[in-house]
């Protein structure tokens, strides 16, 4: 894919391209084919084909289709139906631009052989399948995982990789730590109000 | 002849070319991205600056009041959560004191990275390659200042987006995002700041006396020794490599832990490699954007984290297998 075109394409998901250049890169998915399977492919469609959970880019491209034609959140299967009336679109640019998105995306659903009803029917089944199977539940030995999430933090602030966010863990579990293990502490007894200075 | 339909679409790319140009001259004078990363890198790191800080994650917002001095190269620090239990963090150098009020405690830390902030942004120097697109996207307002935005976007759902925005004067990092699939799950932002002023040296003092608090030395970690490991990821995320391999004890996972990690140049997975009945540990986790995923063996407690999606830990976790 042209690096400009896929940059465009990354920042429109993002809703970041201004939107002059959004509307004619919408435009010339409505009238480019290989254009618009690109855009499958940069959006990792066959994913869902494959039976993975996560499409990058398919709820901030739903969204901004949403958004551009005022409906909330745009359903694909009622877009669908435009795509046997496309000079329908001509005079309504705005709108049509919009939902041509969601028909190349539909498009490049329907290459794969599966109509988009059943894929969000597959997409809905995995959602509820990952919430089941995340469920974030409280790990059963937290010890290990505090002392895995503080060795981490300092191993890669070291390593200059996103550290603000290990850092900040690793400050909240020392003060659990503080608050919890007090006999682990090396210590000078406290015997006095905290008193704020200047006060 | 040209029919419509060719002519339209020559139309389309034609002004498709136009706005483009026409964008792109428009941040010409923005310099590259590039050029933006290492004016940051060196803003952070020689920047004094004193501000409030609002940092948002999981639907809850806390202000920071933040003073950063740097002197002779060293870096003196003050930040003061505006609520709850009014922790005040105290750096001078490497040592830094965080202060808890409500627990009339002080613990006591060494962290040698550059700032509490901002020091671990994405630097100059990192492997775009083939995982991430970067892009000067606009200019706007932020904290009162111009400042220019920086997308970081990666090409998969194995990792974070970032998004920048530097001030256009100075380069320094007004606010920051980090973004999952176009939504901002973590942000950093400036709400008033005040760059390279004369700042008083009695502002970094703590607000409160500290005398007689408890002081706790951070819990040392144990000896860690390089080893070499038969392990490895058969399925890693494009981009990802092995960084760093080591074995570290940690009484509370059963002694030895073979330590690994991955990164792409910006995001990082550690994988634990523990004896199984040391780490009891298993599923998923999540703090802020942090994400855990551990898998058993016969003999081994496997277990993924990092600041990626719930889906990376879980995959690489998951390929660990002995050569």
């Amino acid at each position: 894919m042209n690096e400009t075109i896929r940059m465009q394409i990354s920042a429109f998901v993002d809703g970041e391209l201004p939107a002059n250049e959004a509307e004619l890169l919408l435009r010339r998915m409505s009238q480019d084919a290989d254009l618009r399977a690109q855009v499958s492919e940069y959006l990792e469609i066959g994913r869902v084909m494959r039976g993975e959970a996560s499409v990058p880019g398919m709820d901030g491209l739903r969204d901004r289709i949403g958004a551009e034609l005022d409906y909330g959140t745009t359903e694909p299967v009622e877009l669908a139906a435009d795509i046997d009336r496309p000079r329908r679109w001509q005079p309504l640019v705005g709108i049509g631009v919009a939902a041509t998105v969601a028909v190349a995306a539909i498009f490049a659903l329907r290459q794969t052989g599966i109509e988009p009803s059943e894929t969000d029917a597959l997409l809905a089944d995995q959602v509820v399948e990952s919430v089941e199977g995340d469920s974030y539940t409280v790990p059963s030995n937290q010890d290990v995982l505090r002392q895995y999430l503080m060795s981490h933090g300092e191993e890669t602030s070291n390593l200059g990789n996103n550290g603000i966010n290990a850092r900040w863990v690793s400050l909240e579990f020392s003060q659990e730590v503080a608050s919890e293990n007090p006999d682990d502490a090396e210590i000078e007894e406290a015997d006095e109000d905290a008193v704020p200075q200047g006060e | 002849m040209m029919s419509r339909a060719t002519g339209h679409w020559q139309l389309a790319a034609a002004l498709i070319g136009a706005v483009a140009f026409h964008t792109s001259a428009a941040l010409a004078d923005t310099g590259s991205p590039q050029d933006w990363l290492d004016r940051m890198a060196d803003a952070v790191q020689s920047t004094n600056y004193e501000g409030t800080v609002v940092r948002v994650r999981g639907g809850e917002a806390e202000y920071l009041k933040v003073v950063h001095v740097v002197a002779e190269g060293v870096i003196r620090e003050k930040v003061i959560a505006q609520e709850g239990n009014g922790l005040e963090i105290i750096r001078n150098g490497n040592e830094v004191h965080c202060i808890l009020p409500d627990r009339k405690s002080v613990l006591v830390e060494e962290w040698d990275n550059q700032s509490t902030l901002f020091s671990t942004l994405p630097s100059s120097d990192i492997r775009f390659g083939g995982d991430y697109d970067v892009a000067i996207v606009r200019k706007e307002r932020v904290a009162g200042r111009q400042a220019v935005l920086l997308a970081i976007r990666p090409h998969d759902e194995y990792r974070y987006g970032h998004r920048i925005w530097l001030d256009v004067e100075t380069g320094f990092p007004l606010q920051t995002h980090l973004v999952n699939n176009g939504e901002a799950i973590e942000q950093v932002k400036f709400a008033d700041i005040s760059l390279d002023e004369d700042i008083q040296i009695s502002s970094l003092d703590p607000s409160y006396s500290i005398d007689t608090f408890t002081w706790i030395a951070h819990p040392v970690r144990g000896p860690v020794q390089p080893v070499e490991s038969d392990w490895q990821a058969t399925e890693l995320p494009s981009g990802f490599k092995p960084v760093l391999v080591h074995a570290e004890e940690m009484p509370g996972a059963g002694g030895l832990v073979t330590h690994m990690i991955y990164s792409d140049g910006i995001a990082s997975v550690s994988v634990f490699i523990a004896a199984s009945e040391g780490a009891d540990i298993k599923g998923s986790s999540r703090i802020g954007s942090t994400n855990s995923y551990s898998v058993s063996t016969e003999d081994f407690v496997i277990t993924a984290v990092g600041e990626v999606p719930a889906v990376t830990v879980r995959q690489i976790a998951a390929s660990m297998q002995r050569r």
